[in-house]
């Protein structure tokens, strides 16, 4: 990848990055991502799984809730998707139903990553069309979010109060985040 | 009342009939492979007094060799628990021990049965360990080869690779393969006392929820609002069953309410499954006394549309201090999509039946797919993710059947073979 494209890539997960942190300040689990179209930011989203108390309310979903109150489904076809960390193998399923066009990522998920940290939703045998994905734009800073997380919510909880809402907080532990499994296309 | 009462007469009151048929538990994605994996083995036929001194010649000359290959295979069988096809083969027995080889033709019945009770099968290893020359040659270097007259004989048998998951199948091998021992554990999913139990404890109500599901599908794309596609959600934790929440496909609502043109895919996030998981989530929020609609957006579509819907978001019977889905039990009329399928198992569900596979996008079944030459996918039995027990990659499983239902006719649930449930 030249260095003209890479700073465009960059540019856009530094936005995902932004709203990571966004999450992280609402003591969410620190992944963020924007929707792209025409070099235009068209949705934001971060995690809300701890606030509505609802498990597949992943960054993915928020973004395109929002986006598709304004704009058609057909949309998407032309529009990537930038995200911190790999998106879980529901949210890869969903996308590739969407048929967006294209997924950057941060880090991966090697606890249940979709494209390439665990299954390989993106690409397995489908009735929809493959979907490409790039892995590895930021992928320290990603990481680090996490980790800041994970620190901030020991914390919080020295005593071991309800192991249950815990649980779902650290959904993604630093320690699970490494390198692909079998590569996603490094950027 | 107890389960069976509160099931029928939650169903009697809506006018709707249980459905009847079969839990079937699905296969898990290591018993998929359990079940297809074979390699081929060396057997060479041995004097019975000799079989363990065989043994240790075998030990010797393959050191490297791994029990765990063979734990679930016989390691020495006698003639008459040879499965059909390999007595025929092996037929008739190389008569080592005894001197009268040339009367071998007319040999009496009797004679030749307790002469086959003096041989037996050993099986050696799978065939990539040794080449067949070598280990006649170690075969022939210590007792009992190397006095006999004749070559050991070196016969060639094909074995399921892993063990079997069932009594069943450990008896259909023993037939199909070679003599199988079953040690009533299954390292390829779920122990079956495990699985048994809960089918049994399920087959009553799976039926009646199944109904309770179908009529949310229909009341939903009775207003054209979406596929015919329901779910229901269920706790039995305290032993009898509640409701929790009843949710039927949204794809063709508009951001407004409005019906939309049924083309393309429709609203993926709106599909029954994520719409039953948000309900419970409400209700969550809404016992521990927050705002239910926190967050809240209408793509989601997780508030109630139907009569059926709004009749059991009502009902404050969720258990405070809950997590997420956890012990609660999830009825669908389909098998539900890869990304439903991962919802369920990012709500940590403990159980799922689902009434009709789609084996073109269901992401439950473990069963694979038929690939075509150009990379293409044919209706074969499923796509092979077999969500619901894949416990060393995803961090949660659940035990999943799909529903044979005693109707083999019934239509009403026909989809498109693409369509994501
Ligand atoms: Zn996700
Ligand atoms: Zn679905």
């Amino acid at each position: 990848m030249d260095a003209e494209s890479r700073a465009y890539h960059e540019a856009f997960m530094r936005e995902a990055i932004a709203m990571a942190e966004l999450a992280l300040k609402s003591d969410e689990t620190p992944v963020g991502c924007v929707f792209v179209r025409d070099g235009n930011i068209i949705g934001r989203g971060g995690n809300e799984t701890n606030r509505t108390l609802n498990g597949t309310r992943h960054a993915e979903f928020v973004a395109l809730a929002s986006i598709l109150q304004s704009n058609p489904i057909t949309i998407l076809e032309e529009t990537d998707l930038y995200v911190t960390v790999e998106p879980c193998v529901m949210c890869a399923s969903m996308l590739r139903q969407y048929r967006v066009r294209a997924v950057y990522f941060g880090c991966w998920n090697e606890r249940f990553g979709g494209t390439g940290g665990v299954l390989n939703i993106h690409s397995d045998p489908s009735v929809d069309s493959p979907m490409p994905v790039f892995g590895g734009i930021f992928r320290e800073e990603a990481i680090m979010l996490l980790r800041k997380f994970y620190v901030q919510e020991n914390e919080k909880a020295p005593e071991p109060k309800q192991k249950k809402t815990r649980e779902l907080k650290t959904e993604i532990a630093p320690t699970d985040i490494h390198a692909p499994k079998d590569a996603a296309t490094k950027v | 009342m107890s389960t069976p009462e509160v099931a029928a007469s939650s169903l009697e009151q809506l006018g709707l009939v249980a459905r009847r048929g079969q839990l079937q538990p699905l296969k898990t994605k290591d018993e998929v492979r359990a079940a297809l994996e074979t390699y081929s083995a060396y057997v060479v036929e041995v004097p019975a007094k000799h079989a363990n001194a065989v043994k240790d010649v075998i030990q010797d000359a393959l050191p490297d060799l791994r029990t765990s290959d063979f734990g679930h295979l016989r390691r020495v069988v006698q003639f008459k628990f040879l499965p059909p096809h390999l007595q025929k083969t092996f037929h008739p027995p190389s008569r080592l021990p005894r001197g009268d080889e040339d009367e071998h033709s007319d040999v009496p019945e009797d004679a030749l049965a307790e002469e086959l009770d003096t041989v037996r099968f050993f099986l050696v290893s799978p065939t990539r360990y040794i080449q067949p020359a070598d280990l006649l040659l170690a075969l022939r270097k210590k007792p009992p080869f190397d006095i006999l007259p004749t070559a050991p004989r070196i016969l060639y048998v094909t074995v399921p690779a892993l063990a079997p998951t069932s009594a069943e199948q450990a008896a259909k091998w023993t037939i199909d393969y070679w003599p199988i021992a079953y040690k009533n554990t299954n390292p390829y999913g779920p122990h079956p006392s495990l699985v048994l139990r809960n089918t049994a404890d399920l087959s009553y109500e799976a039926g009646h929820w199944l109904a309770l599901a179908r009529e949310a599908g229909r009341q939903i794309s009775d207003l054209q609002l979406g596929e015919n596609i329901g779910c229901v959600i269920v706790d039995k934790t305290k032993g009898v069953s509640n409701i929790i929440a009843v949710a039927g496909d949204c794809r063709w609502r508009s951001p407004v309410g409005a019906t939309t043109p049924q083309q393309g895919q429709g609203n993926v996030m709106a599909h029954a499954v994520e719409r039953a998981i948000a309900m419970v989530a409400k209700k969550r929020l809404r016992v521990a006394n927050a705002n239910p609609d926190l967050l809240d957006r209408p793509l989601f579509c997780d508030s109630p549309f139907t009569d059926l819907e709004k009749r059991f978001f009502a009902m404050d019977n969720l258990e405070p201090h809950g997590y997420l889905c956890v012990d609660l039990d999830i009825f669908i009329t389909h098998e539900p999509c890869v990304m439903c399928s991962m919802a369920i198992l990012h709500s940590r569900f403990r159980r799922c039946v689902f009434g009709r596979r789609v084996p073109l996008t269901g992401g439950l079944a473990a069963d694979e797919a038929v690939k075509k030459g150009d990379g293409s996918i044919g209706a074969g039995n499923g796509l092979g993710h077999g969500i619901f027990w894949r416990p060393s990659e995803l961090n949660w499983k659940f035990l999943a059947w799909d529903w044979v239902d005693e109707d083999e006719n019934d239509t009403v649930l026909s989809i498109k073979d693409t369509l994501h449930i």
